[in-house]
């Protein structure tokens, strides 16, 4: 997958891209070919990216899960013929192991091709070329997985390998009297090619037909010389094999011709293949996941119910938690706020990862949604791999160098999640920089949400304003079970929806519950409380 | 006698499925008694599989172009190798293809259909040996891999048997060869460790200096690697380190005989001292694979 313009590397990094990848990526080669050129569909190519969502969603609803799988195995055990259909048309003469992979490569296809029949969006891989290749290899089959240069090829391999299997006969068989025969006068029956006489061993000379290679004071060290009737059998049996070689040619060769004459289609073929597997790891990922299509429309907008960031509810999942999915709808750029832990980042990274599924045509993480598609997804703050920049900047001006080089791409269709900016600032100037991006960001008709604990920014800036509503009370800290305990306290206690709110709402004391909640000294917390002129919980907070 | 069949006897006694013959360097008949094991196998009607760690086979040595051992290998046979080392003619029946890599390719499954001279280049890592192996043993009844010593220690379990071969080619006289092989033996022979006895574990290899500090630290309890090729002791440490410490293993192997060549390119040793001097050392059944008898 290709993220071209569509994000940048540290947008991809805090979105969580390679996780997508990866969740999505094809099973064989084939598919690695044709995944390594997906790239994102851009604004104007709606109907296209729709239709693929589509097909993605029709066939995993159609295919059931043990069939899914199924055609998966067949894909992960194909082995890749791309290389030998390629050296067969430039008229190199295969191996037998390239005609195995040619074999798999067609019973693969075969065998998809049955999984998948009557699915809707799933096209026939196989071509008239696939089935004369078959046709071709057959005689071959061997076994069930096997392949064999089988005499049933060519009549004349036949009889050229029984010539071959005769003479070797009859040269094993002089051979054999002629170790025989050394073997009686040397008294032993083990010897190879070369071998070691005792000379205390020895009665009387060296026997005809061994031919001493070394002398030492103990020891002969010999070899077995064959006499002319020997060696004359052994031509033979040489001649045969050279015979049988150049027939077993002739039949790699005629392989090969069929191969090339229908090179174009087999590479078709594969490539068809190839998209098979990127469709069904897609609707593998669609099911696995629950995903929707989204209705994908030409004007700015991202809306859902029920959105998710699958990479946190597989984390949650994995700790017995579960993810509290959210809605969001947006037009234009507006203002996220909330309580810390509250999922303002998550939310964004929910926007973000359900524009990018959309942008690859792929069904959505959300019960519904309907996107447009962006030119770019920008993700500015917290969470970006801002040390790709290098340690001389400090955190606000890697920020601002992020937000400058967001600004000068000047994406026609942008869709931008700002996840604290100007934190590290002074708040005065903090506020001011994150209203004059809402301002310039309207102005661009960019789509997107700006989070922040700086009061004011929505009415000062006239964007609409979004809040999390935070916790209903303010959890009891667990008396033991450390962070995780206190981290599940917190999560039961939070509300996660996101709601648009008229106005500024007051600001809340939820990080200073959040701070005794994870075992903040408590005087240190009362002090707080006490600045903001209120009353702090009793001591181990309250339900 | 038959060396070959002697072997296979003691490793069928041992009740082994699999044998690796391993050997003390280069050249020193390891090829010669893999063939002579090779032979009996066949001869007693099981189906084979072989294959080997690296190169062998070859009909001259890559390093200095001097003829190889080669082998000959009979219809039935199954090997894993790799592809561009299996010969184009006879055809073999490509039993399966693997995504496993050797030092000439991707390695494959392939059965002999006709008698042929073959050359076996197997995976070189021990992980990808363990596979290999797995496959072999699925399509044959007994399995035999001319081994490195390293990776056979990863691979070699307890229906394993063990050759060490040795030979006048690894040393300069045949006290040293010896000395080799006694260290060898030792080394791939250390017993189980007692589970009931205080033990110090070692993570990794024994090395000298490991060695030494235990030693100085007048250590004993059992000293515990994981098999024996995690021993990284030779010559006189490794005497030194076996007479003072009680170095145990957690995965034993089992080492059934050795097997001698008394002859090498630049010096040959008295082939029935040599041999005699290596059963001694040992404690193995020994044979002289090149005269085709058992040390007396």
């Amino acid at each position: 997958m290709k993220t071209e313009s569509l994000l940048d590397a540290a947008s991809a990094q805090a979105l969580a891209f390679a996780w997508l990848a990866n969740a999505v990526r094809p099973v064989s080669e084939y598919g690695e070919r044709v995944f390594a050129d997906l790239r994102p569909f851009k604004p104007g190519e709606e109907a296209a990216a729709s239709a693929r969502a589509q097909r993605i969603a029709g066939v995993a609803a159609t295919f059931d899960s043990a069939r899914l799988d199924a055609v998966r195995d067949a894909l992960r055990g194909a082995p890749d013929a791309v290389g030998a259909i390629a050296r067969a048309s430039m008229g190199d003469v295969l191996a037998d192991a390239n005609f195995l992979e040619l074999q798999r490569f067609c019973d693969a296809i075969a065998r998809v091709d049955s999984l998948g029949a009557g699915v809707p969006g799933i096209e026939p891989v196989a071509n008239d070329a696939v089935r004369a290749a078959g046709r071709a290899l057959e005689p071959g089959r061997s076994g069930k997985f096997g392949f064999y240069l089988a005499d049933a090829f060519d009549g004349r391999l036949a009889a050229e390998r029984a010539e071959l299997a005769r003479a070797q006969a009859e040269f094993d068989a002089a051979r054999g009297r002629a170790y025989a025969k050394v073997g009686r006068q040397l008294g032993r029956d083990d010897f190879g090619e070369e071998f070691i006489v005792m000379r205390a061993d020895l009665r009387g000379s060296v026997p005809v037909g061994v031919r001493v290679l070394r002398e030492a004071p103990t020891y002969l060290l010999c070899a077995l010389e064959f006499d002319s009737a020997t060696l004359a059998a052994l031509e033979r049996r040489d001649a045969a094999a050279d015979a049988a070689a150049v027939a077993e040619e002739a039949v790699r060769a005629a392989l090969c011709a069929v191969v090339r004459r229908y090179a174009a289609q087999l590479d078709a073929a594969a490539v068809a293949l190839g998209e098979l597997d990127v469709l069904a790891a897609a609707a593998a990922f669609t099911r696995k996941h629950r995903c929707s299509v989204a209705d994908v429309v030409g004007e700015p907008a991202l809306a859902f119910e029920g959105g998710r960031f699958l990479p946190l509810e597989i984390e949650l999942g994995a700790e017995g938690r579960a993810f509290a999915p959210i809605d969001v709808e947006l037009h234009d750029t507006a203002v996220l706020t909330g309580p810390n832990m509250g999922g303002k980042s998550v939310c964004l990274r929910t926007c973000g990862l359900i524009a990018v599924c959309a942008a690859f045509g792929l069904p959505v993480p959300a019960d519904r949604a309907r996107t447009s598609l962006f030119e770019e997804i920008a993700w500015l703050g917290i969470g970006s791999d801002e040390d790709q920049l290098g340690g001389l900047l400090s955190s606000f001006a890697k920020e601002v160098v992020r937000l400058r080089e967001v600004l000068e791409r000047d994406a026609a269709r942008l869709f931008v999640m700002v996840d604290e900016f100007a934190r590290t600032t002074t708040p005065l100037e903090g506020k001011a920089l994150v209203v004059a991006l809402l301002e310039r960001l309207r102005e661009r008709a960019a789509c997107g949400l700006v989070a922040t604990h700086l009061a004011g920014v929505a009415r000062e800036a006239g964007a609409r304003h979004f809040a999390v509503r935070g916790l209903r009370g303010i959890p009891r800290r667990p008396p033991a079970g450390g962070l995780q305990a206190a981290l599940a306290a917190l999560a039961a206690s939070m509300d996660y929806t996101i709601a648009e709110v008229g106005d500024d709402a007051a600001a809340g004391t939820d990080a200073l519950a959040l701070a005794a909640l994870l075992g903040l000294d408590a005087g240190l917390v009362g002090a707080a409380y006490r600045h903001l002129g209120a009353e702090a919980p009793p001591p181990g907070g309250q339900e | 006698m038959r060396v070959g069949l002697a072997i296979f006897d003691l490793a069928r006694a041992a009740g082994a499925a699999s044998i690796f013959v391993v050997g003390i360097g280069k050249n020193v008949g390891k090829t010669v008694t893999t063939r002579a094991v090779y032979e009996a196998a066949h001869a007693s009607g099981l189906r084979v599989g072989i294959t080997s760690v690296g190169r062998d086979g070859e009909a001259v040595d890559a390093g200095d172009a001097q003829p190889k051992p080669r082998l000959f290998l009979r219809p039935g046979t199954t090997i894993a190798t790799a592809r561009e080392a299996l010969p184009r003619s006879p055809a073999a029946e490509i039993l399966d293809l693997s995504s496993l890599q050797t030092a000439a390719g991707p390695l494959v499954y392939a059965r002999v259909r006709h008698g042929a001279f073959y050359e076996l280049v197997g995976p070189p890592t021990a992980s990808g040996m363990r596979e290999a192996v797995a496959a072999l043993r699925s399509r044959a009844d007994v399995t035999i891999v001319d081994g490195a010593i390293d990776r056979v220690a990863a691979l070699a379990g307890g229906e394993s048997a063990i050759v060490v071969a040795g030979g006048a080619s690894a040393a300069g006289t045949m006290q040293e060869a010896v000395d080799a092989m006694r260290a060898l033996v030792e080394r791939l022979t250390v017993a189980r460790y007692d589970p009931r006895d205080d033990a110090v574990r070692i993570d990794g290899a024994l090395t000298p200096a490991r060695a030494a500090g235990l030693i100085g630290a007048h250590e004993s309890r059992q000293i515990v690697v994981r098999d024996p090729t995690q021993i990284a002791l030779a010559g006189k440490a490794a005497s030194h380190a076996f007479a003072r410490l009680r170095i145990r293993c957690e995965r034993p192997l089992h080492v059934i005989a050795a097997t001698v060549a008394s002859i090498g390119r630049e010096r040959t040793f008295e082939p029935r001292a040599f041999a005699r001097a290596v059963a001694d050392a040992t404690g193995l059944p020994t044979f002289d694979v090149y005269a085709g008898e058992r040390a007396a």
